[in-house]
């Protein structure tokens, strides 16, 4: 069952077409990003969905059938930046926000203390929302988001402003949710920062969908036919490599049609080379999306 | 219902507890008060002080006259208390002036029965100067013009005495000549206008800055847009009603410390009706307002645009700003009566005539159910504009969209 079905949804803006066709769907229990550079229309895609936008054209199903006011306390969304009161204390915004998302005050403060535990921000919460720190305040609106136990969490850009610990601990809590049934959709231009959370991503560009599907199958799609090796000393010429180049601090070597890994390391060993790593080369999500781009224009 | 009392809450929490409404609803009362205190005080050490402040001449105020034609024979009250002096001519006249015993003098010409023309002369350039003092040279002429017979003079000065009797049932008679009379109005337009606008532009600012934090977003994803404006109405129009009831019971109390009352004259007194109404009309009328500042609210990109666009909205408020004297002073005139049944100036209007007293109890009602109405009308157009698409949209403000938006909705 589909917990978001888009069907060939377009949005524009005056002259402007933010989102010109997108179809896409995202099931129960798994991560969902959606990805792609800024201005690739993700923002205005989401707000379709959330039905904060009407689209022009095209249809949108979530939570099986389209967005009513019930649907609203089932569902968690954290906008990019801002989204929490700037005048109120951390504590009261997180409360009331709650109970507008159908908890009584006792438990959103229970949950919200919880939270603010947990997210290291316990001791910041009497202080103003617009006294904390960035970082703080991107934490404080994923608490906001999640705070109500929804089944499906649309969360737009989460790691801006978040350093690696954080970041880190985001992406934990999301593997955590996913695993207690929670529904994630992630739009993030960051693509690097998802690439082993996602189950399923949407690549989009330009307000069009340009990759969609299965993570591992992508890449497998846009990997080409090398490997990575690091060595302590030289690498020896070996029969079927056709290319090398430096990828980081390995060595890219690209082979022959024909030749497969397999060969590439038995050649390597019987000549005595240390391998530090040997991994056959998958292209990273903006590899894949530089790729894309490329493809897209020659054809 | 309990996310409309949580928006509610919310809303009235927020702005009791924000400085700026603190000092407006406590600290403005106070220091108002205190600014009389002590122009008072000085007053009393020194009568004139206030006067020297503001420029009034305290000294001489007596005119001179110059009889060129020997018309003036009689003598009036004007001429033995001191306030017209005669001079046989010109020349005495003008020394008189310079010595500063006279502040000016009138010429008399000869032919003053055919022309009724005099002459005025002052040092000073000051054409309001003759406002309230011609009078005494007028009754003097016309004394002498008469041959001398005071009372004619008096009778023709003052034609005939009325005296009406209605037939109508009883009503509040209004003594044209208190100030009483005009103040009570002029003062209950200005209170009208403050605590509507007021009022209203809370939730102007409320919703404006939701959309800056973005925070809207969220809202719309958690609650309906009728729950979202019935709260923040209903809680906003609370803040407004309360901030007034501080001024009131401040007025009254420091009022009271002072030492001092306020006595209304004999046959003004307000009765316990216009209180009644105008909480009446002070709830349709912010509902009115409270609800189209909503709307701009929803429709402004930021802060800064909605407060310029404000005035698209209260201008029908201001109408009756602009024709409070005409109100005040012809209040049972076909203008005043429409101004104060138009829902868009009744608040304001109604509450100037019926501070004025005499208002037939129909008109009231009328106004009240007309704004009722129209209060309906617009807290359902703005619910339905109060969609995310047209509050997000980040269009520029014009006021054709505002319309449009407005009209759509009804």
């Amino acid at each position: 069952m589909h917990t978001v079905k888009v069907s060939h949804i377009a949005k524009s803006f005056g002259d402007v077409k933010a989102v010109t066709d997108v179809s896409f769907e995202v099931e129960r229990g798994e991560i969902f990003g959606l990805l792609g550079p800024n201005g690739a229309g993700k923002t205005t895609a989401l707000r379709v969905i959330l039905d904060i936008f009407k689209p022009d054209s095209g249809t949108v199903s979530i939570l099986e059938g389209p967005m009513n006011d019930e649907k609203k306390s089932r569902l968690g969304y954290m906008p990019e930046e801002r989204g929490l009161y700037q005048d109120i204390t951390l504590e009261r915004c997180l409360i009331y926000l709650g109970t507008l998302k159908g908890l009584s005050k006792d438990e959103a403060r229970q949950r919200a203390e919880k939270l603010l535990e947990s997210f290291d921000l316990a001791d910041h919460k009497t202080k103003k929302v617009k006294e904390l720190s960035k970082g703080m305040q991107q934490k404080a609106q994923i608490i906001n988001t999640i705070l109500h136990r929804p089944e499906l969490i649309i969360i737009d850009e989460p790691f801006t402003a978040l350093d690696p610990v954080n970041t880190q601990m985001v992406k934990d809590l999301m593997e955590e949710l996913r695993e207690k049934g929670a529904t994630i959709i992630m739009c993030t231009h960051q693509m690097h920062q998802v690439e082993e959370l996602c189950d399923r991503i949407l690549l989009m560009d330009e307000g069009k969908d340009l990759l969609y599907g299965n993570l591992n199958e992508i890449r497998k799609q846009f990997s080409g036919h090398a490997v990575l090796v690091r060595s302590n000393g030289n690498l020896p010429s070996i029969e079927g490599v056709v290319g090398i180049e430096e990828h980081n601090s390995s060595t890219k070597l690209n082979l022959d049609d024909g030749i497969n890994p397999q060969d590439v390391l038995s050649a390597l060993l019987e000549k005595n080379v240390i391998l530090e790593k040997f991994e056959i080369a998958v292209p990273s999500l903006d590899e894949i999306f530089i790729q894309a781009v490329e493809e897209g224009k020659q054809t | 219902m309990n996310k409309t009392l949580a928006v509610l809450r919310f809303e009235l929490i927020t702005i009791f507890t924000r400085k700026s409404f603190l000092f407006l609803a406590f600290g403005m009362p106070i220091i108002t008060f205190l600014i009389f205190q002590v122009v008072g005080a000085i007053n009393r050490n020194d009568p004139n002080a206030i006067d020297d402040i503001i420029g009034s001449s305290q000294g001489v105020d007596s005119d001179g006259f110059v009889d060129l034609g020997g018309l003036i024979t009689t003598h009036t009250e004007e001429i033995e208390n001191g306030m017209l002096v005669p001079f046989t001519d010109e020349a005495s006249a003008s020394q008189a002036l310079d010595a500063g015993e006279i502040v000016g003098y009138y010429l008399i010409p000869e032919n003053v029965s055919e022309s009724g023309k005099l002459i005025y002369i002052r040092p000073d350039f000051n054409p309001l100067a003759l406002e309230d003092k011609a009078w005494a040279i007028e009754i003097l002429v016309l004394t002498n013009l008469l041959g001398g017979d005071i009372e004619m003079a008096q009778r023709v000065w003052v034609p005939m005495d009325l005296e009406v009797t209605l037939l109508a049932p009883p009503k509040q008679q209004r003594d044209d000549s208190s100030p009483i009379t005009f103040l009570i109005p002029y003062i209950t337009t200005m209170i009208f206008y403050m605590v509507i606008l007021g009022s209203a532009s809370l939730l102007l600012n409320s919703i404006a800055k939701e959309k800056q934090n973005r925070v809207m977003e969220v809202l719309m994803l958690s609650i309906s847009p009728r729950e979202m404006l019935t709260g923040k109405i209903i809680g906003l129009g609370i803040a407004g009603l309360t901030q007034t009831l501080i001024w009131t019971s401040l007025g009254y109390i420091l009022l009271k410390l002072s030492g001092r009352s306020m006595s209304l004259p004999p046959g003004l007194e307000l009765p316990v009706s216009i209180l009644v109404w105008g909480l009446v009309f002070f709830l349709l009328g912010y509902a009115i307002y409270g609800s189209l500042m909503a709307g701009l609210g929803a429709l402004v990109p930021n802060i800064k645009e909605a407060t310029q666009a404000t005035i698209v909205v209260i201008f029908p408020l201001i109408i009756p700003m602009i024709l409070q004297s005409a109100l005040i002073e012809k209040p049972f005139d076909p203008p005043a009566i429409i101004l104060s049944i138009f829902p868009l100036t009744a608040p304001v209007a109604m509450m100037t005539r019926l501070a004025g007293g005499g208002v037939p109890l129909w008109q009231p009602f009328l106004a009240a159910g007309l704004m009722l109405l129209t209060a309906l009308i617009v807290i359902r157009a703005v619910v339905r504009l109060f969609h995310a698409q047209t509050i997000l949209s980040g269009q520029p403000f014009k006021v054709g969209r505002f319309v449009k938006a407005i009209v759509r909705g009804v």
